[in-house]
């Protein structure tokens, strides 16, 4: 039941948050799509409507192809993992272990750990000369591995970056739905014989749909727009094999100025990003 | 036959206990693979943070002594000094933290507020343009503000708000996921209690704050610890509209602490683990409250 009002209450409860989005979000974005017909850079103040020739520029730039190469790459490898990691660490964390609250908080720490700091930490533990994680390596006698530095490894390497914080922050969402899973019947079915494998495929995986649905979405926003271990490790080397899409806007935007360009580029990908999800909308529709 | 009787509930026994002890040990097999997986996570989890810590206690020449092949030692403080601290607090770090302080703590407090007004707008009214209006929000948190940087840049400079406060603040007030939240949470908010207020005469900003409000804790943390931690992590935004030393915040202090060519780890793993403390002390107490928020809001129809 809602209340039914004739007045102009919800309207001024939305006021201020409506007026900042429409200022501050959905006006940008308009900007953006009409700053891709223009010729514009950060310096001179003359612009000129050029139609499309951002887009066919872009479209027809190499760099552009390889680095959505490699966010399609990236994406496919990595949100997989974290997807299915997180669920695995979440149904572990869920158990009535002894101790159980101590490890669930310790795993938790990556989230309140900011984007920069987790780059920073993992950048410094996957350093070839004295990284952590090569000393680490030695000790069981593999030789020092160059993570970042060769573009056979510095993809692989961004994604053992972001899994630290990524699996956590993606982790808690199932954990919140595992906990909202009745224990009674979870209890029922093993009284009716259920093996543990079988409740969890049979009960506990399809009321977790909604969740499911969630966390991909999420996860799928987060690493298509990825930013930060490009820009503070790579900078979208070695010979463009991190190059993902939004460190390509970035450079072309504010190394190389070349705004048109990056606002084209930006449409582009939120082009894909609304693709991607509608996809995954449709896939996991959810009757109710 | 009493006899036979007798060895069938003996046969029965054995057979019970066998089963018995079948499981038992599966259950000691399944605990301690339990418990290894759990140490291994908390060992990748820590892992990184204890030797940030050991590093940012130990001169910068010396950093590196234990690390390849790696030794139990490069876990500790090597030859202990706050030096590394000392030198980031002589250039300005007491300064960052402050501004991060001051920039997540207005976040928390108005971009709650106005997310809470809208959710409760949400959640518990009907009005004309209501499905239009929450698309616009849910548009508003599927388009990330990175990919919009550029132009709310040319916004803020048009406005003069460079290098202040309210140009790093107002722009991420309106904040989509808590509105989601505050949403979710206020759509189970009993209408009785509301439409008694009601009748008895208090204006709906009345009820919001003596009625709703506080009996919305859960989500307020929740949508809370969103607003700190995005605010609290948030770099490029500053790094856009607020590059003067001055303005300068954390996430940009540990950022810029990365040299080309040459690092001060020690500095760099201070710097990161002051950073990453704050909102660790800030968040862990209420961790559990945190599951709670989103089990109760976020991912629920």
């Amino acid at each position: 039941m809602k209340i039914k009002q004739k007045n102009l209450a919800p309207y001024l409860l939305l006021l201020p948050a409506l007026a900042l989005l429409l200022v501050f979000r959905i006006y940008p974005m308009i900007s953006t799509v009409i700053e891709s017909f223009y010729t514009n850079n950060l310096t001179a103040d003359a612009r000129e409507f050029v139609g499309f020739a951002n887009f066919t520029r872009v479209l027809s730039d190499q760099i552009f192809w390889k680095s959505l190469k490699v966010t399609f790459v990236f994406n496919l490898i990595n949100i997989p993992i974290q997807v299915f990691l997180a669920l695995v660490v979440a149904v572990i964390l869920n158990s009535r272990a002894r101790g159980i609250s101590l490890f669930r908080s310790i795993v938790m720490i990556p989230i309140a750990v900011s984007p920069v700091v987790s780059t920073t930490l993992w950048k410094t533990m996957m350093d070839y000369n004295a990284g952590v994680l090569n000393g680490l390596l030695a000790l069981v006698g593999i030789p020092r591995q160059e993570f970042f530095l060769v573009k056979e490894q510095a993809l692989w390497s961004i994604v053992i970056v972001t899994a630290w914080k990524g699996i956590p922050y993606m982790m808690i969402f199932f954990l919140a739905g595992l906990q909202e899973i009745p224990v009674a019947v979870l209890e029922a079915a093993k009284i009716d014989g259920a093996s543990s494998w079988q409740s969890f495929f049979k009960i506990t995986l399809p009321l977790l749909k909604r969740v499911f649905a969630f966390v991909l979405v999420t996860d799928t926003i987060l690493n298509l727009i990825l930013f930060a271990p490009i820009w503070l490790i790579t900078k979208g080397g070695p010979q463009l094999s991190t190059n993902l899409i939004m460190y390509e806007t970035y450079r072309r935007g504010m190394v190389y100025g070349d705004l048109g360009g990056s606002s084209a580029m930006l449409i582009v990908v939120i082009l894909i990003v609304a693709i991607v999800l509608g996809l995954q909308f449709l896939a996991l529709r959810t009757d109710d | 036959m009493a006899f036979s009787k007798n060895k069938d509930l003996e046969s029965d026994q054995t057979k019970y206990k066998s089963l018995r002890n079948k499981k038992f040990f599966g259950l000691v097999l399944n605990r301690t693979v339990v418990y290894v997986i759990l140490m291994f996570l908390a060992v990748i989890t820590l892992l990184p943070l204890m030797w940030a810590v050991a590093a940012s206690f130990t001169p910068l020449n010396k950093v590196f002594e234990y690390t390849y092949p790696f030794q139990f030692k490069a876990l500790l403080p090597n030859d202990f000094t706050w030096e590394a601290y000392q030198n980031l607090f002589d250039r300005g770090m007491g300064n960052a933290i402050k501004n991060s302080l001051i920039l997540a703590f207005s976040s928390v407090f108005f971009g709650g507020i106005i997310s809470a007004l809208a959710g409760f707008a949400f959640g518990s009214f009907d009005f004309k343009g209501k499905n239009f209006i929450f698309a616009i929000v849910v548009i508003t948190f599927m388009i990330p503000t990175d990919i919009i940087a550029i132009p709310s840049y040319m916004l803020v400079r048009r406005l003069g708000w460079l290098n202040s406060y309210t140009g790093l603040i107002v722009p991420s007030l309106a904040h989509g996921m808590a509105i989601f939240l505050f949403t979710q949470f206020f759509k189970g908010f009993p209408k009785e209690l509301l439409e008694a207020a009601r009748v008895d005469g208090a204006s709906w900003f009345r009820i919001f704050l003596s009625i709703v409000l506080p009996n919305s804790k859960p989500v307020i943390l929740s949508a809370s610890l969103l607003l700190f931690v995005g605010q609290w992590g948030s770099f490029f935004w500053p790094l856009l509209v607020a590059p003067t030393p001055k303005m300068q915040v954390v996430q940009m202090a540990v950022a810029t602490a990365q040299g080309e060519y040459r690092t001060l780890w020690n500095e760099l793993m201070a710097g990161a683990l002051i950073a990453a403390i704050i909102p660790i002390l800030i968040i862990m107490p209420f961790q559990r409250y945190y599951i709670e928020g989103i089990s109760g809001t976020g991912v629920k129809g």
